[in-house]
């Protein structure tokens, strides 16, 4: 009875430990940590963290390095357009919508389904009761939780 | 007494030995920089071709790019791009990047800037200031955009930062693109970077090489470039017409 409650316990954490140390599969490609820098003449005043903060299911490193070139994620600063050029060879559809309600959560794609919107001139996309405002944030596009502009 | 001598050497030893000590650790913590290590020359060539690039009331570039991101496991992953650009200063850009993963347009009137991403079909436009100096200013402050070649605007004005220059080496000669160019080192802060000067009448920077060494991966930016001192366009070419069911957008701003 003891060695089968010790064979237990052994499992017990041998499973526990398992769980711990598997990671979860990256939903993203893999993170970007530094891009080449491209300007020899910078000034400093470069604003490299335009909405950075407000950054949902991407690694968020905040690299206080001035490079605004640096992408997030290799295939974040990809033209996701209909056509299937591009070269994402990950796209994480659906994976965003989950959390995506909070206002100034950004994504990188479209939401898998959405109305295009214009209101004054500016395009949104609703999905549901979630508004989204394409931006670019650099020159990257990102999709943008806002509140509804209507 | 012989011991208190012994004592008195050995002490007068261990105080030498000390004092060096001291002297090459704070010698070696505060690495002046050494204005032996910036060739006159190499400033004097890069401080040339400023004042020339000034002197060029328009221009057309094809620039083929080679850029370097660093993952977050280090490895080294390189991009390609194509820079087309025509400018007539002080107040016409029109730039155009393109990859095969993406396709940015820069339009620049001297009105309104508008950056268009062609194959999502979207497109923000601002008004702008009137001089391209200006704008890159307003750029790079207010929307985190960095231009590709804004160099070319900078280098020969007040932008130039030739003062944070603290290595500046000449490196030979090579031949770009056909054209005899003298190729040049230098280094600042966070950044190592040498560029191939063409020799003669039109010091042209013909290709460009920068380093980040902020990141042990060292990535590289590299830009060979091709000129055309007498561009062809029309005015149209610098303003965008947006295609009937293009999407208007927004640029991000920093939360305040």
């Amino acid at each position: 009875m003891n060695r089968t409650l010790r064979m237990m316990k052994l499992l017990l954490a041998l499973a526990v430990a398992l769980l711990i140390t598997v990671e979860p599969a990256l939903a993203a490609g893999a993170a970007v940590r530094t891009g080449s820098r491209s300007t020899v003449n910078r000034s400093g005043n470069v604003n490299a963290n335009v909405n950075r903060n407000a950054n949902v299911n991407r690694n968020t490193n905040v690299n206080r390095d001035l490079n605004v070139n640096r992408d997030i994620d290799i295939d974040v600063d990809v033209d996701h357009d209909h056509h299937g050029y591009g070269y994402g060879y990950h796209h994480p559809v659906g994976a965003a919508i989950v959390t995506a309600a909070v206002i100034g959560a950004i994504l990188y794609e479209p939401p898998p389904t959405y109305t295009v919107v214009i209101v004054d001139g500016v395009t949104y996309y609703q999905s549901g009761s979630t508004w989204y405002q394409p931006q670019f944030n650099g020159t990257t596009t990102t999709y943008v939780v806002v509140a509804s502009p209507r | 007494m012989k011991t208190l001598s012994r004592m008195k050497k050995v002490f007068a030893l261990a105080m030498t030995l000390v004092l060096a000590g001291t002297l090459s650790a704070s010698a070696a913590a505060t690495p002046a920089v050494n204005s032996a290590a910036i060739d006159p020359a190499a400033i004097g060539a890069l401080q040339k071709m400023g004042t020339y690039l000034r002197t060029l009331s328009a221009f057309q570039i094809e620039a083929a790019v080679q850029k370097e991101l660093v993952l977050e496991n280090g490895l080294k992953v390189q991009l390609e791009e194509a820079v087309s650009l025509v400018t007539r200063r002080p107040d016409r850009l029109m730039l155009k990047v393109s990859s095969e993963r993406k396709e940015r347009e820069f339009f620049y009137d001297g009105r309104q800037f508008t950056l268009w991403a062609p194959r999502v079909n979207s497109y923000a436009t601002v008004v702008a200031p009137p001089t391209i100096r200006e704008l890159i200013i307003k750029l790079e402050e207010k929307f985190g955009i960095e231009m590709p070649l804004v160099d070319l605007f900078k280098w020969g004005t007040e932008e130039s930062n030739i003062k944070d220059i603290t290595v500046a080496m000449e490196l030979g000669t090579a031949k770009i693109g056909g054209a005899d160019c003298n190729q040049y080192g230098f280094r600042q802060e966070g950044l190592d970077w040498q560029i191939w000067i063409q020799n003669g009448n039109y010091p042209l920077p013909r290709k460009l090489v920068l380093t980040t060494t902020t990141d042990e991966a060292r990535p590289q930016h590299q830009a060979v470039l091709t000129w055309n001192l007498a561009p062809v366009f029309i005015d149209k070419d610098f303003t965008f017409e947006p295609p009937a069911n293009a999407q208007r957008i927004v640029f991000a701003q920093p939360a305040k």
